[in-house]
């Protein structure tokens, strides 16, 4: 028995042939997804690039948490994300660590997080991008620590969906979606304002582990190499200011120690740019007042690229990330670094 | 759980293939509340408890409501009813903004009062299903209805997963004798309840979000003043947005329903083709502005007690619904321009009672410009994150606020010059018609070519799975 009386109208349906209708849409919206796709591939797209994403960080995030005390954990910005190759890094170490850098990304968040995280005493490998890393801003993905936090059921089942899907269909990337792509037509810009054009686009492809590689269309393609370059004139800038040196090194001294406390370790890693890209960093943030600084501050070890051979005269297609083939060299160079002059890796590896 | 999320996809045709089986009318009818309840902790699962807690509530209350004649046992009930309901709420929504004002109001007086930090999360869609239990109290108060002889049925139009977290706001007498007899859908209000579900979400995730939101978010986010243009096209946008993006939950909601074999009331008739602010209200969030009228306005003595009194119960009405929208002195502000529109309109249309019939069709199209320019200014209220970002707005927009800088992007400004004025050609011409009467009279082969069209675009747009606005109320 119903409330009161019954007071709803049931809704009408137009009578109208739905049969065919259904029929017929469902032909026209295949033929039209089978075509996108086809085109998609024919573009570039790959349909094992799965994308990266709060969703795809917070699944890392939890692997470390799950890892135990001596996981080995690598933050910063696009550049070590791309010029890693954790496959490599584990063949020569025998532990594979858990890729935690977010493209344009300031790294110091992610870094003060794993130092109040009483449970992890391991090795954390900051990556360092010094107009990124010293600055007030956190970035692109300035809340991938809150997503993690607080990302409900919904969103990691859903996640885990579209990483199924995303390994069959080359057309699920963010970077072409329709309407991203009617951004990106090419119009005439008003005056001072800067138009999706001008942004970045799509730079990499990323497999499991977030294992991510710079995208083969930019070391081949002109026009988007050129484009990706042309981006990058967004960073330019007044040098960091020493207000901003000062603290950023303060409050890295301070997660620092902290994560040393526990028996955990540091180490800075500055993976290669060039060109124009490098110019305008060395004005912005000169080695010597930031790099050296940092080192001599927080008494961690560094590695720069400058520093040794194997690490220069790298294929940086656009100012800024390695190929995947150099990534694989620049890789091989810092860890054969990090084994020789970290103590934590080499305890590890002669217990191991 | 969002209906633009692809969890939302397998979880719905879960529940669609449960409902076809060969089961029992009451085992259906668990699955669905087991459903609903999984639809909304799928978002944050401690917070089904405070469904339950009303759930149970209003159950209780309501059938003792029924059964007692003393009026004052009955009014004590009632207020039982609304002080848990209103109780939550404030809580979870009202608790922030009170203790921000109270401690203001402190500093003023000169006592320096610092409350700790109040970290509270607020339970998605709790407004909606607030006003829905409340409805049900207050009509077996007001012996409107009786109450319901099922838990089940109602605890399933408590949390019914259609309409849970953004309504409509159905009334008792809508929904709960639906579930009373079996129900599933037949072949044809399955396939229209699938191409609604197309529509709404088309509206969301292509138009709302990708088309309209950059402009809007760059426009309300701009921390400087904006030229005069800017101004108005970020406001133009939002007000595509926001229509876009409740108009396509409310739609989508109906169609999940239909496909289920229920029916929820429409929500929303192309408001933008509105003359007039009562007309306005008779075709924006129609579920909510009923609520208010039935429950508010009239309890208040709506126009019986004289002119000034009307005016007054207007404002307060409104004051009340802008603050239902969210604990914000700027929703408060929002309602309270619409109520004076209101009371404005009611006055004018008092002093013009007599003086000839109803305008001509150039009158009425400049009304109804009239009417949307000034649904806008409200708009700037509702979307500005703080009076100071809504006056720098308002100031370009009026052209009192000299300089300003330009913020959109050709192609933002493209998207909103093209889908603003066909978006109020569209609410013109359905103006007096329905979808339903359109797509009967529309070729098989053009309804079938841009629902393809439209699922297409969904697909290929892959918007970011934003919230829609409304789940925030």
């Amino acid at each position: 028995m119903a409330t009161g009386k019954e007071s709803f109208h049931a809704r009408s349906v137009p009578a109208v042939p739905w049969g065919r209708i259904l029929t017929l849409m469902l032909c026209l919206a295949v033929l039209a997804l089978a075509t996108w796709e086809y085109r998609m591939r024919q573009i570039g797209l790959q349909a094992d690039d799965i994308g990266d994403g709060r969703g795809h960080w917070s699944v890392e995030r939890r692997k470390l948490a799950d890892s135990g005390p001596d996981a080995i954990a690598i933050v910063g910005a696009s550049r070590i994300l791309f010029d890693t190759n954790l496959e490599l890094f584990e063949e020569k170490t025998g532990m594979r660590p858990v890729q935690l850098a977010l493209p344009g990304t300031n790294a110091r968040p992610f870094l003060e997080d794993l130092a109040q995280n009483r449970d992890f005493s391991g090795l954390v490998i900051v990556g360092i991008t010094e107009v990124s890393f010293f600055r007030e801003g956190l970035g692109l993905y300035r809340d991938a620590l809150e997503y993690y936090r607080t990302e409900s059921p919904s969103q990691r089942f859903g996640h885990l969906v579209h990483r199924f899907l995303s390994r069959f269909l080359a057309f699920i990337d963010d970077n072409y979606g329709l309407i991203t792509l009617l951004e990106r037509l090419p119009v005439q810009e008003r005056s001072g304002v800067s138009g999706p054009y001008d942004q970045v686009w799509k730079l990499s492809i990323a497999e499991d582990d977030r294992q991510t590689y710079l995208w083969e269309r930019i070391e081949t393609d002109a026009f988007l190499r050129d484009h990706a370059r042309h981006a990058w004139d967004d960073f330019r800038g007044d040098p960091v200011s020493r207000e901003v040196i000062d603290s950023v090194i303060e409050s890295t001294r301070r997660d620092i120690a902290r994560i040393r406390e526990r028996g955990g370790e540091v180490v800075f890693v500055r993976p290669p740019s060039s060109g124009p890209v490098l110019t305008n960093e060395r004005l912005r943030a000169p080695r010597s007042r930031v790099w050296d600084r940092l080192l001599a501050e927080t008494g961690a070890i560094g590695i720069h690229f400058e520093d040794d051979p194997r690490m220069t005269g790298l294929d940086l297609p656009e100012w800024s990330h390695l190929t995947g083939h150099d990534a694989r060299i620049f890789t091989e160079a810092y860890v054969d670094v990090m084994i020789q002059r970290v103590d934590w890796i080499q305890q590890r590896l002669r217990e191991h | 759980m969002l209906f633009n999320s692809l969890t939302f996809v397998v979880f719905f045709a879960v529940v669609l293939g449960l409902h076809s089986l060969p089961l029992p009318w009451r085992a259906k009818k668990l699955n669905l509340l087991i459903a609903s309840y999984l639809f909304y902790a799928a978002w944050n699962p401690p917070f089904v408890l405070l469904l339950w807690l009303s759930t149970l509530v209003d159950w209780f209350v309501a059938r003792a409501l029924h059964r007692e004649q003393r009026q004052t046992w009955r009014r004590g009930l009632l207020m039982l009813s609304i002080a848990v309901n209103l109780g939550i709420l404030g809580y979870f929504k009202y608790g922030d903004f009170l203790l921000e004002n109270w401690q203001l109001l402190m500093t003023a007086v000169g006592i320096d009062f610092r409350p700790p930090p109040w970290s509270i999360v607020l339970p998605v869609g709790i407004s909606f299903y607030t006003f829905q239990t409340m409805a049900y109290s207050l009509d077996v108060y007001l012996r409107r209805a009786e109450p319901s002889r099922s838990f089940v049925d109602f605890a399933l139009f408590v949390t019914f997963f259609p309409q849970l977290v953004a309504g409509p706001i159905v009334r008792p007498t809508q929904l709960i004798p639906q579930f009373a007899r079996p129900r599933r859908a037949t072949s044809d209000q399955l396939t229209w309840g699938l191409g609604l579900m197309t529509l709404g979400l088309f509206q969301k995730v292509v138009i709302a979000d990708s088309l309209l939101a950059p402009a809007a978010d760059k426009v309300f986010g701009a921390p400087e003043g904006l030229v005069f243009t800017d101004a108005w096209l970020g406001t133009l946008a939002f007000s595509g947005q926001i229509f876009c993006d409740f108009a396509g939950y409310s739609t989508t909601a109906i169609g999940v329903a239909l496909c289920l074999g229920f029916s929820l009331p429409d929500n929303f008739r192309f408001p933008y083709a509105a003359i007039g602010f009562s007309d306005f209200w008779r075709r924006w969030h129609i579920s909510l502005s009923t609520w208010l009228r039935d429950y508010l306005y009239v309890p208040l003595g709506g126009n019986r007690k004289g002119a000034l009194r009307t005016y007054a119960n207007l404002l307060t009405t409104m004051l009340l619904g802008g603050l239902w929208h969210g604990a914000s002195w700027n929703f408060v502000a929002w309602g309270g321009l619409h109520g004076l529109y209101l009371a404005a309109e009611r006055w004018l249309v008092r002093r013009r009672a007599g003086r000839g019939s109803g305008a001509s069709p150039v009158n009425r199209i400049f009304l109804g410009l009239l009417t949307y320019v000034l649904v806008n200014l409200t708009w700037v209220l509702f979307r500005a994150q703080d009076f100071p970002t809504a006056w720098r707005l308002l100031g370009a927009m009026t052209g009192i606020a000299e300089g300003g800088q330009a913020v959109l992007p050709t192609v933002n400004i493209l998207f909103v010059i093209t889908i603003i004025p066909l978006m109020l050609m569209t609410h013109w011409w359905m103006r007096d018609r329905s979808l339903e009467t359109v797509v009967r009279g529309a070729p098989w082969w053009l309804t079938a070519t841009l629902w393809a069209g439209m699922l297409f675009a969904i697909i290929v747009t892959q918007g970011a799975g934003d919230a829609f606005i409304y789940f925030q109320f």
